[in-house]
């Protein structure tokens, strides 16, 4: 966490004497000038072009640090704005390559490095090559303090978003093309793609802590594939591919970091939310603070220690085969039919060593092999048949089948404390029972001193079993076309798409051992002395273990369907509809106007928010009334609704924009753009708010499902954006070109409410991007540039402003400034 | 579930059509011959447009003695043929084996004798400005037709309205050497696009104004089989999962919407005000549109609903505080881990 940080006062003098030097250098090396770029230099058989811009950023920021690297991240220091390469064989036919252009950007610390590299030689090939290097930091924290009201005791402020990261992606992309012009072509591809670094992970638990993770994300992916071009006019290519995927993430908590301890010195993780006030979740516990200011009370929710090791690897083969053909007359067609069969194993392991009080766990672990399997086959065809020269049919075929089955043999335990006197909670040591050391440790009459603390509530000690799943979906889609030319100013066409979806889902569990070990606070023989919980509440559904010296029950096992299964398969059978029509105008040579719109019906949705009528209405309109002269404008909106009363989903994306481009001469450049953009959703909701509280006066229906009664409310987002920018470019000498530019977002907009300390954070804000720049051709290739950029962002309603009482939460806002002092030589 | 009446109606109309055309192109099939491999394709395509642009090449068949060659179009044009010529359309001249209808200026241009001869009269040759986008398409993709990128182009959406290849590209005053772009990306997609500028200028954005990205790794400007001209990943899955491959799975537990509706169920693809692109400001209340309970029988998939001790308050005011796997999980199936 970076706040309010007014950066160093040790780079001024780096940046005063790069003023300085800017200052002076162009005055003195005007005599010299000389505006045209290079031409290049020839060396042996080539022409070799190279320029390079590097330079100083200075940065400063007043705000919300966190906010400006999770939106911009523009450091201070020396940097590599641009370098380019450009060999051109002068009688395009080098002995190893005819060109070869290499360009790069962001080196020296910008969080966006891009390299890329394109080589070829005539006849014998292409080659390319891209790397790109990523530095995503995100740490926008819209979440964490709301959950700390300041009536709590104590108050804690928590400065970091639950799910911060800190990630760098680094890509690379081969590609090589051999005999690029022959009837056969062949094609190989490598990419590598890696993501790693720090984050933030939660979960479930007694409480919600902010665990480590560490991110390690591989991709290999492989290409080969040829272009068989010898039936004329016509294309069949054949590809394999080949993706290989790693995840190596490790997830681990640090109680030693929270800075809390249990009154044995044991670091204890409470965890983020602090709320000691209820009226529903009082975390980590209603004290929790034994001994001021860090000791921690024992009953508290808390994690003792947290690991996770979570390592899908999954290999991913692919062909395809596709072809276009325009070898008959007035007809062509294209299509392709792939494969892909994606395998994902894992063996996932989690240990925890917590509390959690409504169940009395100490601890838990889960693991077990698992793997999903991905088949996919699609398949497409289109074709278009020119009736006549005006008049053209068009079809398209779309099939897309895939289904993802897949396995866990899962393997839980929960580990319950071994009840001593004297000793509770967090500082009972974790049990570790199985049923051969079971009688041993935990003898009748299963008093409290070693047997496991059950309750009443809580889960099985282990739990092995399998889980299977799949879910597929075929979509077999159908468009038909046909296009008429009017006039040559005005062309329509009008379609029809038919979609039939079918989805399909199953999921079971069947547990092979479900084991409830004996012991606990109110265990009697009448309940099997607490063994009978879960699926064996009632005894006789399980088997009894019994040691076989005293003929005491060990515990109780349950074999079968796991409860509440559902062994059934859901199907799914939806059929879309949609019309299509659209035109293009040309009213005027200056004027082009394209319209199209979609009207859609499906008789049935996936989801709540999936819609069941759709309306698009697209207009563009282009006007160049002179050489000089472009205004843009266009319309773009979308309505979707399922107006079903007990959904009443709808929403609309509505987009206004024009644009206005002025160039009169060489010396002057404008340009003038503006977007309105109004967001809308909503859909019926029905949600739980103080479940312990009075019965919602709008209450959801309980024959939903909702006891006890839920509140019933239409859940809205409405998003209304203004975007404008402007930008002049200006060269008023020779020798100097200066450009001023500004472009803003403005963002109001409106939520339902779901809890009073809900945070609106971006719901409303005003965002602002001006810039400067100078440029000044000094000599002969080289150019001195300096420019400044502004980043302003300004949110409307801080929740600590909204919310009398919350804990303290830094703003998001931040006014940053970069400045670049930076020479360009081209030679 | 069956399709109501309705839509049986309109499907079997609808392929009642894709029968009346499919007899309609075999029918034609049978009747047209192939075009001659060599013919050229400018000629073709000034044939086209002989009406509007008047070109007498287009009123028979070329000969070779029609083309004067690319060293006869510099002696006017050697501005366009300097900047041409470090282009890779040079090599055409290289291109002895086709013959001079597949050389130089002329491949793209057709015979250029008779606009040599009439002094510059540029009704008689072949100009791209003139014509119309569909024989301005037919000519560049006579050469460029076929390979991983213009392999779909018969589903352009851009040829479909009316966008040519040249409103992109400059084989003669490129401002990009990679693809011969009249202006790098995105601004060249802005300059028709004018909504996504706006978007890619939002607080939270893909890396595209950055540089990092570019608006063609996740479309195909020149058409694919997918809505949106979108690519897919190597594995024939939606694009976002060529870089978001942790996301892709697949998962012992699908968070089914991903995989069903796609990623837009619940993101921004461009850029958006709200963190993580999410569709709203408030991920509780995306969650809570669809899990919420419906009644039987209302026309849409019913997953589960809040439960009771799911209080907005405290505990629950992030369901992705503990449903942090939410695009899939391999061992728990509420997403926990």
């Amino acid at each position: 966490m970076r706040v309010d940080i007014m950066r160093n006062d040790t780079r001024i003098g780096v940046l005063t004497a790069a003023v300085i030097i800017s200052l002076f250098v162009p005055l003195a090396a005007r005599a010299q000038g000389d505006d045209e770029e290079t031409k290049g230099v020839e060396a042996g058989s080539y022409n070799i072009q190279q320029s390079i811009e590097a330079g100083y950023r200075e940065d400063w920021l007043n705000g919300n640090q966190d906010t400006y690297d999770t939106f911009v991240n523009l450091d201070s220091g020396l940097r590599l704005f641009d370098y380019s390469l450009d060999m051109r064989s002068l009688d395009h036919n080098g002995f190893l390559f005819d060109n070869l252009d290499f360009t790069n950007f962001g080196y020296g610390g910008d969080p966006n490095d891009v390299s890329r590299l394109r080589i070829e030689k005539n006849k014998w090939y292409n080659f390319s090559l891209l790397f790109r290097r990523d530095k995503n930091f995100w740490d926008y924290n819209l979440l964490a303090n709301p959950f700390n009201p300041a009536v709590s005791t104590p108050a804690i402020a928590i400065p970091t978003s639950p799910h911060a990261l800190d990630l760098v992606r680094r890509m690379q992309d081969y590609n090589l093309t051999l005999f690029p012009q022959s009837r056969v072509r062949i094609r190989a591809g490598y990419s590598h793609d890696r993501d790693e670094g720090p984050g933030s992970f939660t979960t479930d638990g007694g409480t919600i802590a902010i665990f480590n993770q560490q991110y390690s994300y591989t991709t290999d992916a492989y290409h080969v594939g040829a272009d068989f071009r010898v039936l004329p006019k016509t294309t069949i290519s054949y590809d394999q591919f080949l993706t290989y995927f790693k995840q190596n993430n490790v997830i681990t908590d640090n109680p030693a970091g929270s800075g809390f301890v249990l009154a044995n010195g044991t670091p204890v993780d409470p965890g983020i939310i602090w709320s000691s006030s209820g009226p529903v979740e009082i975390l980590p516990c209603a004290a929790p603070i034994a001994t001021a200011p860090n000791v921690v009370n024992p009953t508290c929710n808390a994690y003792l220690g947290y690991s996770q090791i979570n390592a899908p690897h999954n290999f991913m083969p692919t062909e395809r085969l596709q072809f276009q053909s325009n070898y008959f007359n007035r007809f062509e067609t294209s299509g392709s039919l792939g494969y892909s069969n994606a395998d994902n194993f894992v063996t996932p392991s989690e240990v925890v060593n917590d509390l959690v009080s409504r169940t009395g766990a100490r601890g838990s672990t889960a693991g077990g092999p698992a793997s999903a399997k991905r088949v996919t086959v699609d398949g497409d065809w289109s074709g278009t048949y020119a009736v006549t020269d005006k008049f053209r049919i068009l079809d398209m075929f779309r099939y897309d089948n895939w289904r993802i089955p897949g396995y866990w043999g899962f393997d839980e335990t929960s580990i319950f404390g071994q009840m001593q006197p004297g000793v509770t909670g967090l500082l009972q040591p974790q049990a570790l029972f199985t049923a051969a050391n079971f009688y041993s440790i935990c003898p009748a009459p299963y008093t409290e001193a070693s047997c496991p603390a059950h309750t009443t509530s809580s889960a099985a000690d282990v739990t092995d079993g399998s889980t299977y799943t799949f879910l597929g979906q075929n979509i077999r889609s159908n468009n038909f076309e046909l296009q008429y030319d009017f006039t040559p100013h005005l062309s329509g066409r009008v379609g029809y798409v038919y979609t039939s979806r079918t989805i399909a889902d199953f999921s079971a569990s069947f547990d092979s051992a479900e084991v409830y070990f004996a012991g606990g606070a109110k265990a009697t023989a009448a309940n099997d002395f607490l063994a009978a919980r879960g699926a064996c509440a009632k005894p006789a559904a399980c088997t009894e273990t019994v040691d076989p010296t005293s003929g005491q029950i060990i515990s109780l096992t349950f074999a079968g369907a796991a409860a509440g299964n559902d062994t059934s398969r859901n199907v799914i059978g939806i059929s879309e509809n949609a019309a299509l029509v659209g035109f293009t105008a040309r009213p005027m040579s200056d004027l082009r106007i394209t319209a199209d719109f979609e009207f859609g019906y499906n008789d049935y949705a996936f989801t709540r928010i999936s819609p069941r009528q759709m309306q698009s209405y697209k207009v563009d309109a282009r006007y160049n009334p002179r050489s000089w002269i472009n205004i843009d404008g266009a319309i773009d909106i979308h309505e979707n609704r399922d107006n079903i009363s007990s959904i009443n989903d709808l929403e609309h994306g509505r987009h206004y924009s024009f644009v206005t481009t002025l160039m009169p001469n060489s010396i002057v450049f404008f340009n003038l753009g503006y977007t309105y953009t109004d967001i809308y959703s909503q859909a019926q909701i029905c949600y739980y708010n103080n479940s312990s509280g009075p019965v919602p006066t709008n209450a959801c229906p309980a024959s939903l499902g909702y006891a006890p009664p839920a509140v019933s409310a239409l859940g809205f987002y409405s998003s209304n954006q203004n975007f404008a920018y402007g930008n002049i470019n200006w060269k008023p000498a020779k020798r100097l070109t200066a450009t001023v530019g500004f472009s803003g977002s403005f963002v109001s907009g409106s939520t339902t409410e779901i809890n009073a300390l809900q945070v609106p954070g971006t719901l409303a804000f005003n965002y602002l991007t001006p810039t400067l720049g100078i440029r000044y051709d000094v000599y002969r290739g080289l150019s001195y540039l300096t420019t400044w950029n502004y980043y302003g962002y300004d949110e409307k309603g801080q929740a600590s402003d909204r919310i009398p009482g919350l804990a303290p939460i830094p703003t998001a806002d931040f006014n940053g400034s970069t400045a670049t002092f930076a020479f360009r030589y081209a030679f | 579930m069956k399709p109501d009446r309705y839509s049986q109606l309109l499907a079997l109309m609808s392929l009642s059509l894709a029968l009346i055309a499919t007899a309609l192109v075999a029918t034609a099939l049978v009747a047209t011959p192939a075009i001659a491999q060599n013919a050229s394709p400018a000629k073709t395509a000034a044939a086209a447009d002989a009406q509007s642009v008047g070109a007498p090449a287009a009123s028979g068949p070329a000969n070779a003695s029609d083309y004067v060659g690319a060293e006869t179009c510099k002696t006017c044009h050697e501005d366009i043929y300097d900047n041409w010529a470090k282009t890779p359309h040079w090599k055409t001249t290289l291109n002895t084996k086709g013959g001079p209808s597949k050389q130089g200026c002329e491949a793209c241009h057709g015979p250029g004798r008779a606009h040599v001869e009439s002094g510059g009269d540029i009704s008689k040759i072949f100009v791209f400005k003139k014509a119309s986008v569909k024989t301005i398409d037919d000519t560049c993709l006579s050469c460029h037709a076929g390979g991983a990128e213009h392999m779909h182009a018969i589903n352009s959406v851009h040829g479909q309205n009316e966008v040519s290849c040249i409103d992109c590209h400059s084989p003669h005053h490129a401002k990009t050497r990679e693809f011969l772009l009249v202006k790098a990306q995105p601004e060249l997609c802005y300059s028709c696009h004018l909504a996504k500028k706006a978007e890619f200028e939002m607080p939270f954005h893909h890396r595209v104004n950055e540089g990092l990205i570019q608006c063609t790794d996740c479309h195909n400007p020149h058409g694919t089989e997918r809505a949106m001209q979108l690519r897919t990943s190597s594995t024939l899955d939606a694009v976002c999962y060529k870089c978001h491959t942790e996301k892709q799975g697949p998962f012992v537990f699908e968070h089914e919407p991903v995989k069903v509706e796609g990623c837009t169920s619940c993101h921004l693809t461009h850029g958006g005000p709200n963190p993580h692109m999410l569709r709203v400001s408030n991920v509780n209340l995306l969650c809570l549109q669809c899990h919420t309970m419906t009644p039987t029988g209302a026309s849409v998939g019913s997953p589960p609903g809040t439960p009771s001790f799911h209080s907005q308050e405290t505990f629950f005011k992030s369901c992705t505080l503990c449903h942090s796997q939410i695009h899939g999980s391999n061992f728990d199936p509420t997403f926990f881990k």
